[in-house]
């Protein structure tokens, strides 16, 4: 299966990051038909769609958008996601540099759903470039009247701003992200069933609606050709439709963003990517750092579908495909992926706080030739210590991928505990470890 | 100069923290900043939520560091006490609150992908040309190195960020000449992207 574009159709295109280019293309075709419908039919054309959040964890989108008061009585809040944090991916960075009016179209399409009267499309601090090209496209939305007062006199107001963050994964969990927005730490809140739902009350303690860049984007091309030619692509998943922008890293010839359609397998990515860098395929982390980690026999059978993912023990996720060769260290790459979550762990609840810092501890130790004997079975017991006894996502997504590198790869954490030194030994993999590691790795 | 206690006012238990007060402070936000300052209140319905830009304004009127001054005028013109901005402050790494950054920040990252496209050489480089480790900064004041997570450019692993700019795929190679590049650059990477995250706040009626 080639790759199937609809929303990187134009990417190429520098005047697509227009107006006037973007309309060339048939840009804004979809805001005049949502306009044209109740907000019931727009939500109705994404349930027919079929789409389910593309920010990590699938959740259908209608329903979310179905969500928001019939009644409105008080200001709504649209916000966009634009936090990219994940390890490996780096879609909506793309989306927003190149198609930015995508991500403007669709959020004002879904402020019409909402009935929304302020967006926030809220950037990681380091993304500028990205932040940049959606400044000039919002202020163009003004002038052209596509965004501001009465929409195109269709009696819509929308104001969309842009907010950036300042360095903290954390501030992509949705209710942390809220908490920064509103000048805060970036630090998660109750949730459901402890607190309303962010439909009902969110920021500010208003209906807010929060989505993942790439999910708004989406809803351009539900709009404007319908939700029904939307969910015929992916049709020989279970429950998976549409498109998926899959962000390709690490040892593969061509690195960057593939956009697929669902039911494609994970070997075809690869060949879309030009295949595997400097030696045979080992692993593939398939769905960004907070994914369970698959072997090379399951990257044979693997499916891109939320559930077919399900089938090999790993996940979609955010849509981040990092391959390994087989002069990867899985020891050392799990190692990175826990120092990772150490440092990412905002510190709210102990599990997590604690938990990450323990592992981190003792995979550093294994790395440095210290490891000990029931070294495998203590990092196991943390993993379930932490897995969904954190606050937040974040505490479950730090846990997964030690739990799945032991279960999957035991035999190079026994090799390495064993030995002082990794089981990988060539030119290539001792040249990847850091130099205090190095000095037993070889 | 006012001192941190100075400034975090400690009273009577009853006391709610207050917002330091100009006696206490030297303010010195240039009237751009106020004004940029002033936009950005017009976006959101709380002032609060102005913490983070102001915090990015802050850190570009002084000189690229957020220090107790820096962080007491931002709490003065919001109307919020110096404990929670600073709280606000010290939570995000791209907030310089501990130490002043060197000139030019050379930000490494070493997270999954780089790690596996060889950003520990990079990083092992960088620090041997520099003579120091990371967090740390040279003594001419010049360069500061700091390791960071996954960038989220994997597609140019081994990627390194200096200001706004993504500078990769990187190799040792690279090292320097991308070293001779920056010591040409005059601004100061901190300062510089400070500048550049405030003004995509602000509409083009508003810059
Ligand atoms: C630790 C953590 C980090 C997250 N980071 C992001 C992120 O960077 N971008 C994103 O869109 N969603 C992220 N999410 C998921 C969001 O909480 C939320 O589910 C998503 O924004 C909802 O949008 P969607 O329904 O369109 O996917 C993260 C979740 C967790 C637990
Ligand atoms: S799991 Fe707990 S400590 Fe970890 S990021 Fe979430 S709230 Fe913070
Ligand atoms: S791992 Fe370095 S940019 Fe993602």
């Amino acid at each position: 299966m080639a790759e199937h574009k609809l929303l990187l159709k134009h990417a190429d295109d520098k005047a697509y990051a227009t107006l006037q280019g973007y309309q060339a293309k048939g840009g804004y075709e979809g805001l005049k038909k949502a306009m044209a419908m109740s907000r019931e039919e727009v939500i109705g054309e994404v349930k027919t769609s079929g789409l389910r959040g593309r920010g990590g964890a699938g959740f259908p989108t209608w329903i979310k958008w179905s969500g928001i008061p019939k009644e409105k009585t008080d200001m709504h809040v649209l916000i966009c996601n634009a936090d990219e944090g994940e390890p490996g991916t780096f879609k909506d960075k793309q989306l927003m540099e190149d198609t930015p009016f995508l991500v403007v179209e669709g959020m004002t399409i879904a402020a019409h759903a909402c009935q929304a009267d302020v967006g926030y499309i809220y950037i990681r601090g380091e993304f500028v470039d990205a932040a940049r090209s959606l400044r000039k496209a919002i202020d163009e939305a003004y002038a052209a009247n596509l965004l501001g007062k009465n929409i195109q006199g269709s009696g819509l107001d929308f104001d969309l701003h842009i907010h950036m963050g300042a360095g903290a994964y954390e501030c992509g969990e949705e209710s942390a992200l809220m908490s920064s927005l509103m000048g805060e730490r970036g630090m998660p809140r109750l949730k459901f069933p402890h607190a309303p739902f962010p439909t009902v009350s969110g920021i500010w303690e208003k209906p807010t609606i929060i989505n993942n860049v790439e999910s708004y984007a989406a809803a351009v091309p539900i709009l404007q050709d319908g939700g029904e030619a939307y969910a015929k692509l992916g049709a020989s998943t279970q429950r998976s439709t549409g498109t998926k922008l899959f962000s390709v890293s690490g040892h593969v010839n061509k690195p960057g963003n593939y956009e697929i359609e669902f039911g494609t397998s994970l070997m075809e990515l690869l060949d879309l990517a030009g295949g595997i860098k400097g030696g045979k395929l080992k692993a593939c982390v398939p769905g960004g750092s907070s994914v369970p980690i698959i072997n090379a026999d399951s990257c044979e059978k693997a499916i891109i579908g939320y559930e077919e993912m399900g089938d090999v023990g790993s996940m979609v996720g955010s849509g981040a495909a990092m391959f390994l060769n087989e002069h990867s260290c899985i020891v050392s790459f799990i190692w990175r992926t826990a120092q990772f979550y150490a440092h990412e762990s905002c510190g709210k609840c102990t599990p997590c706080r604690e938990g990450t810092k323990w592992m981190l501890k003792i995979l550093e130790r294994i790395m440095k030739g210290g490891g000990e004997a029931g070294d495998m079975e203590l990092l196991m017991q943390i993993t379930e210590q932490i897995d969904g006894r954190s606050f937040c996502g974040l505490g479950d997504a730090a846990a997964w991928p030690v739990a799945a590198a032991l279960k999957v790869f035991p035999e190079e954490f026994e090799y390495f505990i064993k030995n002082g030194r990794s089981m990988v030994d060539s030119e290539e993999a001792r040249a990847l470890a850091p130099k205090w590691a190095q000095a037993v790795s070889v | 100069m006012p001192t941190v206690s100075d400034l975090i006012q400690l009273g009577s238990r009853n006391d709610r923290p207050k917002r330091p007060e100009p006696a206490d402070l030297q303010l010195k936000f240039s009237d751009k900043a106020v004004a940029q300052l002033d936009s950005l209140r017009g976006h959101y319905p709380e002032e609060k939520a102005c913490v983070l830009p102001g915090l990015w304004i802050a850190q570009r009127e002084y000189d690229g560091t957020l220090s107790p001054e820096a962080i007491a005028e931002v709490a003065h013109r919001l109307n919020r006490s110096f404990a929670e901005v600073e709280g606000v402050a010290t939570f995000y790494s791209m907030y310089n609150t501990g130490h002043a950054p060197g000139k030019h920040v050379i930000e490494v990252c070493t997270c999954l992908s780089c790690h596996m496209c060889g950003a520990y050489r990079v990083a092992d480089s960088l620090k041997e040309k520099l003579g120091i480790e990371f967090g740390e900064t040279t003594e001419d004041g010049l360069f500061t190195l700091h390791e960071v997570e996954c960038l989220n450019a994997c597609d140019r692993a081994p990627l390194i960020q200096v200001g706004d700019e993504y500078i990769g795929p990187v190799t040792e190679a690279d090292v320097d000449k991308l070293l001779t590049d920056l010591k040409s650059r005059p601004e100061r990477s901190s300062v510089q992207i400070s500048d550049e995250i405030v003004k995509v706040h602000l509409q083009a009626d508003e810059a």
